[in-house]
């Protein structure tokens, strides 16, 4: 069955009374999304605390803009987690090669380092500016680790400010180091959860074949439809109306039901469109 | 992180050095002084770096054995052409020797760069700038063992401390190389050496210009590139001095340092 017809099942649209099969998928896309609302509760509310920090830091610092760059794969690769500033949305979607960059020197050599006047052509960073249209000048990386594996890299880029913005101090990086060691528990943490999660699909996967990729962006597009957002919006008001009392509570079902009944009877609810 | 013993201290810390060298050093360029960088390559096209950099290799992964090839893929990541050109303006005439272990495809941090060490330490290139390091305890034993290796064959390793909360190795071993913090200090020749500190040296690491790839110039900070500042003073002991040793090549050093700080306490 297509995902979108198991969404209209799901979610009662041109409802009908449904078959096994239906039944059954619908109970396999509750599970799933069920283990996706878990995931995010675990995830959410880690990568937030990350932000806080990387806001808090950066204006320690006397930064503008400030990122976290976990490890993707085993071969050294990073990626963006959590990003703040004025392009953190688009960073959020790029990944930095193995050994590439200063960001994958310092993961690499567990070597903390800052470079002023980074952004000239032929660098790496001029690359990542292209993308995001972002003005790389000054850059300070230190390395994020836990029980003495590297998982990632702090960054702090630019000053805010009035120009001409000095370089970064070496008290600065020595700051950067202690932030560092307070978001690489969390990064720990996160990371936990997503294994948490990955095992929650492979649970899932094994009774069948399932594309998670697309589950979730499913999911993900779901979440983000107007028609979510008002269903949302009435299951609020309806809580409202039943903490008011059994009266209301008794009125408010009656009026769903009855509209239930002649949806069914008359295979459409037109007489409600204004 | 560095820890300080105390006993003891006071004989090194004060009165003049028990070691004088004549200053002819301070007029080498470095010559006929071998010089290894393991590192993320070196861009040999660099207008500083032409026809100073004699080979360049680069680690790749075979069947789970570290082999080493010419390396043409440059430098990816900007930190050893920083510390080649860094050696080089210290010590014009060395022989540089670059040895690619970051940014190299397949490879662990730990793994790479005791690869690279090895392979140094078998061609007996005499000075090898590691500004690398790895927390990994399993590397801990097989590291300590090259670098008693690399002391016996009169290789000098010099590693950069990382000055973090938790201190990485091989920095924090003592006996058989040479580990150095950054300072705000600029001469490269007025570096500073505290006994008694696990890192026992200092120099320049602060806002250093060095070499870049393609050809331009950074500002720069770190303890790994006051690494390679040290690497060049030994380069210009050597050519004066080629017989010292690892041992006579650290109390050279102190006596330089302690020199140092008595020219500078009378300014």
């Amino acid at each position: 069955m297509h995902w979108r017809f198991a969404t209209a099942a799901i979610l009662g649209k041109n409802r009908h009374m449904p078959d096994s099969n239906d039944a059954a998928l619908a109970s396999k896309l509750r599970q799933i999304i069920e283990t996706i609302d878990i995931a995010n509760a675990l995830t959410d509310p880690l990568t937030l605390a990350i932000e806080d920090l990387l806001r808090v830091s950066a204006a320690e610092l006397g930064s503008g803009e400030a990122s976290v760059l976990i490890r993707d794969g085993s071969d050294g690769d990073l990626r963006f987690l959590a990003a703040t500033g004025e392009v953190a949305g688009q960073l959020l979607n790029l990944k930095v090669p193995a050994g590439k960059g200063i960001a994958g020197f310092v993961m690499s050599s567990g070597q903390p380092m800052a470079v002023s006047d980074v952004g000239e052509t032929e660098s790496f960073y001029a690359e990542v500016d292209k993308t995001t249209g972002f003005s790389t000048e000054m850059i300070l990386a230190t390395p994020l680790r836990h029980d003495g594996e590297m998982i990632g890299v702090l960054e702090y880029v630019n000053r805010s400010g009035v120009i001409p913005h000095l370089p970064f101090t070496p008290e600065e990086m020595d700051k950067a180091a202690l932030f560092a060691e307070a978001i690489s528990s969390l990064v720990n943490a996160y990371e936990s959860a997503k294994l948490l999660r990955d095992f929650g699909d492979k649970v899932l996967a094994s009774n069948g074949e399932t594309d998670f990729a697309s589950v979730r962006e499913w999911v993900a597009d779901l979440r983000n439809a107007p028609e979510h957002k008002e269903m949302m919006d009435l299951a609020l008001l309806v809580r409202s109306v039943a903490s008011r009392g059994e009266a209301e509570r008794k009125m408010c079902r009656e009026v769903l039901e009855a509209v239930m009944r002649y949806s069914d009877v008359n295979g459409d609810t037109s007489f409600l469109k204004l | 992180m560095t820890t300080p013993i105390s006993q003891g201290a006071e004989h090194f810390s004060t009165g003049m050095s028990l070691l004088r060298l004549d200053s002819a050093w301070r007029q080498a360029t470095g010559a006929g002084v071998s010089v290894a960088i393991i590192d993320s390559g070196i861009d040999t096209a660099h207008p500083d770096l032409r026809g100073k950099v004699v080979e360049s290799v680069e680690a790749f992964l075979d069947d789970k054995k570290v082999s080493f090839v010419p390396s043409e893929t440059g430098d990816s990541a900007g930190h050893g052409t920083a510390c080649a050109g860094i050696v080089t303006k210290l010590a014009p005439d060395a022989e540089v020797y670059s040895i690619k272990v970051l940014g190299a495809g397949g490879l662990g941090d730990g793994q790479a760069f005791l690869a690279g060490l090895e392979y140094a330490v078998k061609k007996r290139y005499r000075v090898i700038n590691l500004s690398l390091g790895t927390t990994k305890p399993q590397f801990f034993a097989p590291l300590h063992d090259l670098l008693d290796r690399a002391y016996q064959a009169g290789c000098i390793v010099v590693a950069a401390a990382n000055n973090l909360p938790h201190p990485s190795f091989p920095s924090v071993f003592s006996s058989s190389l040479i580990s150095v913090i950054k300072s705000p200090e600029t001469d490269p020749l007025n570096f500073g050496f505290h006994f008694g500190e696990v890192i026992e040296l200092t120099a320049p690491g602060v806002n250093i210009r060095s070499a870049w790839p393609g050809g331009g110039h950074r500002n720069v900070t770190g303890n790994s590139f006051a690494c390679p500042h040290i690497v060049g003073v030994i380069a210009l002991l050597l050519e004066k001095h080629p017989e010292l040793t690892p041992f006579q090549v650290k109390s050279a050093l102190y006596a330089i340092a302690r020199e140092n700080t008595v020219q500078n306490q009378n300014l």
